[in-house]
């Protein structure tokens, strides 16, 4: 199983590294989108796939990590390579004073509270005219500073850097799920009494899942800030959790690559979709409900079922 | 002082329509496991009927509020007959997940075929009625009168009939309640319905107040979410207090404190109550 991974991981990065030789600057956009979004399902499958809690705020989080960083180089000067990790820590920090109450609740709770929290974080986003311009939207966001003679204000090199951090956070997110820490946090997933009951401190694994996953989207909102360099509080409305938990849906609950997967799907369909705005998201919803009928668990569910019937 | 008085009265209306939404989705969630997100379009859907009902077929408002109650009512009965329903016995793990996001995914539908059908740009409703009475115009009192109306209606139905019986069996224990006779589809669908129906009568009744548009169930639906978790399960008058009890401290705090955050006073208060008393403020959890 996990070799198969492997194998459709190096593929990906293969494929991903060669698409901007010869694909052009709109393809090369939608797929830095999707890579995004790719960055966010995966971290949300690390929270929500393997250790339980179904959380609709991963949005929220992703427009904080936006949000700070813009903030920083804007009024601070900072550059883009402390910001970044600044207002990853940042969001990683915040995640765990949010998560350690909110995480005390079990099932639809706590969904409903975390859908609560990224309305709340709109509405801040929306209101703080003086610091985020609110409505109008936060404008004139510098792309990263150059380095080692590589000028990011291009886009095929902010595709490479978002790449990059991409892959790192994949890797990052494998290792820890195959070692016992991620043993750990399936056992929460599984069964959580028995769990706390054989001695894992339960609450404390639950919220640093909760942080590790909202740090990683801190970080993909910070390269969006970059990238896109145009905020508005919109983007990050509960449209976009919501959108997060389809796309980890399509890709199929705790497998890391399903959910980045379905992140590039989801984004394809959308974009090929663009002809009609109106009607976009309706056909996407009675795709999902469709799905939701036809096999719950998502691509990698159907992948896994053919495979059984063929064995 | 008048002032005060005025946005206390003001609390108390918007906070029935809290109430309204939130008695529908307490005893859906309570019966059926379902935070059922579809109330809030099922508000936006019958609001638009209740508008066009006035507008186009110049129906007097009291047929207009009842079309709204029936629409909100069988688009109710239907999602449950044809989608939650498949996924009652849960015998998957991730079953009660997929119900809940089933749920999102209608709230999602809906939301968006009324934008795609009659756009975005909001609608007034025409007035039924003039005249006020200190400085509450009638349409404003209606709601309330309206609210604990239907409020009674629905205490009565649960406390005194057979049906209301099965429901109060199914809400403590459904597999109990099955053993002993009880038919949980019909209770489900009954449920569905009463909440489909509440949810719809809610937004024609304010509708006239404010403006018709298609992200208008957002904010009811999100306050109604909050208002079940804190009364608990199983409690009419929990509902209607923390109803009540929500949008006064909403219209105060909009006031006193700062009206930009008027809609985020809720996630405080939610927040604070979980923390103090997890199991809500009134009944069990």
């Amino acid at each position: 199983m996990w070799n198969t991974n492997r194998i459709i991981l190096g593929i990906m990065l293969f494929v991903l590294l060669a698409i901007p030789l010869f694909a052009s600057s709109y393809i090369v956009y939608v797929v830095t989108l999707a890579m995004l979004f790719s960055m966010l399902t995966a971290s949300y499958d690390f929270m929500t796939g393997f250790t339980g809690p179904l959380s609709f705020s991963h949005g929220a989080f992703y427009g904080i990590g936006a949000y700070t960083s813009a903030l920083l180089t804007l009024k601070t000067g900072m550059s883009f390579w402390v910001a970044m990790p600044v207002s990853t820590l940042t969001v990683f920090v915040f995640a765990a004073i949010v998560g350690y109450p909110a995480l005390k609740l079990r099932g639809h709770y706590f969904a409903v509270t975390t859908f609560f929290f990224g309305h709340f974080i709109y509405l801040v986003l929306l209101n703080s005219r003086d610091i985020t311009k609110g409505p109008l939207g936060l404008g004139g966001i510098r792309p990263p500073e150059s380095l080692f003679g590589i000028n990011f204000g291009n886009m095929t090199a902010m595709y490479y850097l978002i790449l990059f951090f991409g892959a790192l956070m994949v890797v990052f997110l494998f290792v820890l799920v195959n070692s016992s820490i991620g043993k750990l946090l399936v056992s929460i997933r599984e069964n959580e009494d028995l769990a706390q009951a054989s001695g894992v401190n339960t609450a404390f694994y639950k919220v640093m899942a909760f942080s590790i996953s909202s740090g990683f989207a801190g970080m993909a909102g910070s390269l969006f800030a970059h990238f896109f360099r145009l905020l508005h509080p919109s983007t990050f409305a509960w449209m976009t959790s919501e959108m997060i938990v389809i796309m980890f849906l399509v890709g199929g609950a705790g497998t890391l690559i399903g959910p980045i997967i379905g992140a590039g799907v989801v984004t394809f369909i959308l974009e090929l979709m663009r002809f009609a705005p109106e009607w976009r998201f309706i056909i996407w919803s009675i795709l999902l409900i469709a799905i939701l009928i036809i096999e719950p668990r998502g691509l990698a569910g159907l992948y896994n079922r053919i495979r059984g019937r063929r064995a | 002082m008048e002032v005060l008085f005025l946005q206390i009265g003001n609390g108390l209306i918007i906070g029935s329509v809290y109430a309204l939404v939130a008695l529908g989705l307490n005893m859906i969630w309570s019966i059926t496991d379902i935070p059922d997100f579809a109330q809030g379009s099922f508000y936006v859907l019958a609001a638009y009927v209740g508008l066009f009902a006035v507008t186009l077929a110049g129906l007097p408002f009291v047929a207009a509020l009842l079309l709204g109650m029936a629409v909100g009512a069988l688009l109710a009965f239907l999602c449950e007959r044809l989608l939650y329903r498949r996924w009652r016995e849960r015998t998957f793990r991730d079953a009660a997940r997929v119900q809940l996001l089933c749920a999102i995914a209608l709230f999602f539908l809906f939301a968006n075929v009324a934008n795609a059908l009659w756009t975005g740009k909001p609608r007034t409703f025409p007035a039924y009625m003039e005249g006020a009475v200190f400085g509450f115009s009638y349409m404003r009192i209606n709601v309330l009168i309206a609210a604990i109306v239907l409020f009674v209606i629905v205490y009565l139905f649960i406390m005194k009939t057979k049906q209301g019986k099965a429901i109060r069996a199914a809400s403590m224990d459904p597999g109990m309640a099955q053993v002993l006779g009880v038919n949980i589809d019909t209770v489900n669908s009954m449920v569905f319905a009463i909440g489909g129906a509440l949810s719809g009568g809610a937004a024609v009744l304010v509708a006239p107040l404010y403006s018709v548009f298609p992200s208008m169930g957002d904010l009811p639906l999100l306050k109604a979410l909050v208002v079940v978790i804190l009364g608990g399960f199983g409690s009419v008058a929990g509902v209607l207090i923390c109803g009540l009890g929500l949008g006064v401290i909403e219209a105060l705090g909009a006031m006193y404190v700062s009206s930009a955050y008027q809609h985020g006073y809720a996630f405080f208060i939610l927040i604070l109550v979980l923390l103090l008393k997890p199991k809500g403020l009134f009944g069990r959890v």
